[in-house]
């Protein structure tokens, strides 16, 4: 080989390998760099102590207890599960959680908590001065708040990782999830004028628009929510069957199949809803209540559910 | 010595005229009597006294105009005896009799040892002393009526104003009350001005009457000189005989008219 | 109400009852630092509390952790429950007194209604703008709303003529009321994710009670209180109603709106941190004048005492009896206000 072609190689050989060491040294992983929706206080590193938004933990946290539904599915899917020490009594997934002490999210006592002898307590919901109390109790207290969008939801499970000393792990969940929903979400043909969707909260019936995390998810996948616009700033209206009927979707999601047992059927035997094109063609997808209204790893099931009921709207068309 | 003088006195209702032009003389010690058919004006005289209505006109107490006067300072001059007073079932006769020193005891202070005293004298002269710390539910009327009185009293103004004062009594009742004030009003030099239905009670205990007709003074004098059934047949509607007893009592006796209609 | 002695209570006799009620308050208050679902075993704690005394030095055994559970968290519910619960006593004695109606209750002119509109507008806004502020947005509003209620009231009340009469004020308050909790529906209706936290907040509740609150509420209560007992005798006498009390030199309209002000300062403030807890109002007014008779110059004061033992009490059971969770306490005073209004119906029966 001529000496100069080796030199060449040998160069960008030389560059490859300084580029990939330098990238690697500034200790950043590479999945947050993709989530620019990381405030630029929030540095997630492996290793305690760690500092999470207001949160710093001086060691590993062996004894969580977990105020949120959403948390407790997250802390399970990145190993944490095995020092969850108690759940409120909305969490029931996954199975594990069954046999935890179960707490009240929304009526919190603070002693009982403390009794418990928690290094790390996540909430979702501040019903009044809990972080606060548990602060002067010296309890560390991480607020995993409801999320915006899908952003959103990767970067709390790489939060909850950092905390609980599994961010390896973590990153790995929250890319999987996102390369899984990127390629459902590419997979669906979308359709010009995009299909209409109406998704019931619960049968009176309220709904949600697109401003809201649901309908966000459903934008992504190219649905568009007939309940936008029908009432300025409010996000989570109650809808007329009215207007529902004028505005006809493509498909009906039933978030209320277990807490208020709808179905396809019932919805067919509500007076003036026999005729809508979602029900004579049969889409009405019931999805499960607690999937369809937590952030967790399993928004992937809810989107490959999603997916499923377009392809099969837009086959029959 | 004390003077009531009323010049002018009206007194209006949404409009309406329920007393005017009135006018009065009263010298301390004197009892003046008000008479006159339901909706005369009798009640609403005493009320503007009371300060409890407005009036114009010019009402006068020792030359000083009662208008011009603060609630309190009214109170010290004027007390007035309701028709149906209000009487608390659980408070005590002294308790009770003690709201007549308000006027003298500062918003937010208590009574003083004086005041005290003042009420306990009371309570004996009026013959209340058994009933000291009865509560008000467990009295009877005359003794009710006589504890009001003492209330009134409390109040160590001049003019002592009754609107009614024996309407709620039996026959022996109405005596002693009257007698009573008539007692007092001597004894303490007091104007008494008082509003009766019964004719011949009013001419037997006060010193002169005003018959008040639609809110006008329509006849004043003495009991002889107002009590004339041709005056009672006009203003009252009435048919009676007024009889003059020789000690000088007017007697008024309603009368059946024979069966003529 | 039928009088239940033919006597008066002499002096004396009275005042063996304002040792019982602070001794009560003080011994209550003590049940309520050492019970709950956690922290120190309970004959630790009273002395722990001793220990705590300047010149006294006991071993009771108890760590810093549990000593924390107890000062930090138990003690400024305790406190807070005696501040609340003598205020809404103290401000329903002086409404009964003012209105003569021993039936009528603290929120009566609109605070109720008021506090919880202000409070639901809160919740409603209390997104991320308003999440960085350095006070919590929702008693502020709920006292703003609690006081901008009565002061509609009153504007409304007074504004008919000359009709100034009790009655008048209080339909106003009816009418005021309407308005506010038609109001709050509809906001409610905009913003059907805060129905849980408006709810929850509405029940009244002293879980999450801070020294912080306390220090909120403390100057608002005490000016309030102060106001109200220095008025006490002269709400004696409206008892003869209000044409003889101003034949008696009291200035009947002055006295009432500053009443109405005053109650209404101290029952927004307790409101505003607490919630609305119903029925502490009239239960403990209503049971010191079974006990003493209804001279408000004894049942003003009393039902402080008394009001405050009460709801001290009442917060024990929620805490301990459904942990790990709370019972709100407005559910454990309904609980006493129902059989309580039962035996006064009782005893009315059997007095007629």
């Amino acid at each position: 080989m001529k000496f100069s072609r080796l030199v060449g190689i040998a160069g960008l050989f030389l560059l490859a390998a300084s580029l990939v060491a330098c990238s690697e040294s500034s200790g950043e992983s590479v999945a947050t760099d993709t989530t620019n929706a990381v405030a630029a206080e929030t540095t997630i590193v492996e290793g305690f102590p760690v500092t999470v938004g207001d949160l710093t933990l001086e060691s590993k946290p062996q004894r969580i207890i977990s105020m949120s539904a959403t948390a407790t599915e997250m802390l399970f899917a990145i190993g944490a599960g095995d020092r969850v020490i108690a759940v409120d009594n909305f969490s029931n997934f996954p199975e594990e959680t069954a046999s935890l002490e179960k707490l009240d999210a929304y009526q919190p006592n603070v002693e009982a908590i403390s009794e418990l002898d928690p290094d790390l307590v996540i909430i979702s919901y501040d019903p009044g001065n809990l972080v606060e109390q548990l602060t002067t109790l010296s309890v560390p207290v991480f607020t995993a708040g409801a999320v915006a969008d899908l952003a959103g939801a990767y970067e709390q499970i790489e939060q909850l990782g950092a905390l609980t000393g599994q961010l390896a792990e973590a990153v790995q969940v929250s890319s999987t999830m996102r390369s899984e929903i990127d390629a459902i979400a590419a997979s669906i043909t979308k359709a010009d004028p995009p299909l209409t969707y109406f998704y019931e909260l619960d049968p009176t019936p309220y709904t949600v628009t697109s401003n809201t995390f649901i309908g966000g998810v459903m934008a992504v996948l190219g649905l568009a929510n007939i309940a936008d616009g029908v009432e300025e700033g409010n996000d989570y209206p109650q809808l007329s069957a009215e207007v529902i009927m004028e505005k006809d979707p493509d498909i009906i999601f039933l978030a209320d199949t277990k807490c208020c047992a709808q179905s396809a059927e019932t919805v067919a035997a509500r007076d003036g809803w026999a005729g809508l094109t979602a029900v004579t063609s049969g889409s009405i997808v019931a999805l499960d209540d607690d999937i369809a209204s937590r952030w967790g790893p399993r928004l992937v099931d809810l989107v490959r559910t999603v997916a499923e009921a377009i392809t099969s709207v837009l086959a029959k068309s | 010595m004390n003077s009531l003088t009323i010049r002018g006195l009206r007194v209006e209702y949404g409009g309406c005229a329920v007393l005017s032009n009135v006018d009065e003389a009263l010298v301390a010690g004197e009892w003046l009597c008000l008479i006159g058919p339901n909706g005369a004006g009798k009640s609403s005289l005493l009320r503007a006294l009371a300060g409890l209505v407005n009036f114009s006109g010019d009402v006068q107490l020792g030359g000083r105009p009662l208008g011009a006067l603060s609630n309190r300072q009214l109170a010290r001059q004027v007390a007035f005896v309701p028709q149906e007073p209000e009487l608390p079932a659980d408070m005590s006769v002294t308790d009770y009799v003690m709201l007549g020193r308000n006027p003298y005891i500062s918003t937010f202070g208590r009574e003083s040892a004086q005041d005290r005293q003042i009420v306990a004298d009371l309570i004996d002269e009026l013959s209340l002393s058994v009933y000291a710390r009865r509560l008000l539910g467990t009295l009877s009327g005359g003794e009710r009526q006589r504890v009001v009185i003492a209330r009134a009293l409390a109040q160590e103004a001049p003019v002592l104003l009754l609107d009614e004062p024996t309407s709620a009594l039996d026959l022996g009742h109405q005596q002693h009350a009257l007698e009573l004030v008539d007692q007092l009003r001597r004894s303490r030099n007091l104007i008494v001005v008082s509003a009766m239905h019964d004719l011949t009670l009013a001419g037997l205990y006060s010193d002169r009457l005003l018959l008040l007709h639609q809110g006008v003074g329509v006849a004043r004098g003495t009991a002889r000189q107002v009590l004339r059934s041709e005056t009672l047949a006009e203003f009252y509607g009435v048919s009676a005989r007024v009889i003059h007893e020789d000690d000088g009592t007017v007697v008024v006796v309603p009368q059946r008219s024979n069966g003529e209609y | 109400m039928t009088t239940p002695t033919v006597f008066a209570a002499s002096r004396g006799s009275r005042a063996i009852w304002w040792v019982l009620g602070a001794v009560s308050v003080v011994v209550v208050g003590l049940l309520g630092l050492t019970l709950g679902p956690a922290g120190p075993t309970w004959w630790r704690v009273p002395l722990a509390v001793l220990d705590r005394l300047p010149l006294v030095s006991i071993d009771s055994g108890v760590t810093d952790a549990q000593w924390n559970i107890v000062w930090q968290i138990r003690a400024p519910r305790v406190v807070l429950a005696a501040l609340v619960g003598a205020m809404l006593s103290l401000a329903g004695a002086s409404y009964q007194g003012v209105f003569r109606n021993p039936l009528v209750d603290p929120y009566l002119l609109g605070v109720a209604a008021g506090a919880g509109l202000g409070a639901t507008v809160a919740f409603a806004v209390n997104r991320d703008a308003t999440a960085t502020w350095p006070i919590d947005p929702v008693p502020l509003a709920a006292f703003v709303g609690g006081v901008i209620a009565v002061a509609l009231t009153y504007t409304i009340g007074t504004a008919f003529g000359r009709s100034r009469s009790a009655t008048t004020l209080v339909l106003a308050g009816v009418a005021v009321t309407s308005l506010a909790t038609a109001v709050q529906t509809f906001v409610l209706q905009r913003n059907n994710d805060v129905v849980r936290q408006v709810y929850s907040w509405i029940l009244g509740r002293l879980t999450s009670a801070t020294w912080g609150d306390v220090r909120l509420v403390l100057p608002y209560i005490a000016v309030s209180a102060v106001i109200l007992l220095m008025y006490r005798r002269v709400i004696d006498v409206m008892r003869v109603g209000d044409d003889e009390a101003r034949t008696l030199g009291v200035n009947v309209n002055l006295v009432r709106i500053v009443v109405v002000l005053a109650a209404t300062l101290g029952t927004s403030a307790a409101v505003a941190v607490s919630g609305l807890i119903g029925f502490v109002g009239i239960i403990v007014p209503h049971a010191v004048r079974l006990l003493m008779g209804s001279s408000n110059r004894i049942v003003l004061p009393l039902s402080m005492f008394v009001g405050a033992a009460f709801l001290i009490a009442a917060d024990i059971p929620g805490r301990i009896l459904t942990s790990p969770s709370e019972t709100p306490i407005g559910i454990v005073t309904a609980f006493f206000g129902a059989p309580f209004f039962l035996f006064l119906l009782r005893m009315r029966e059997v007095r007629q």
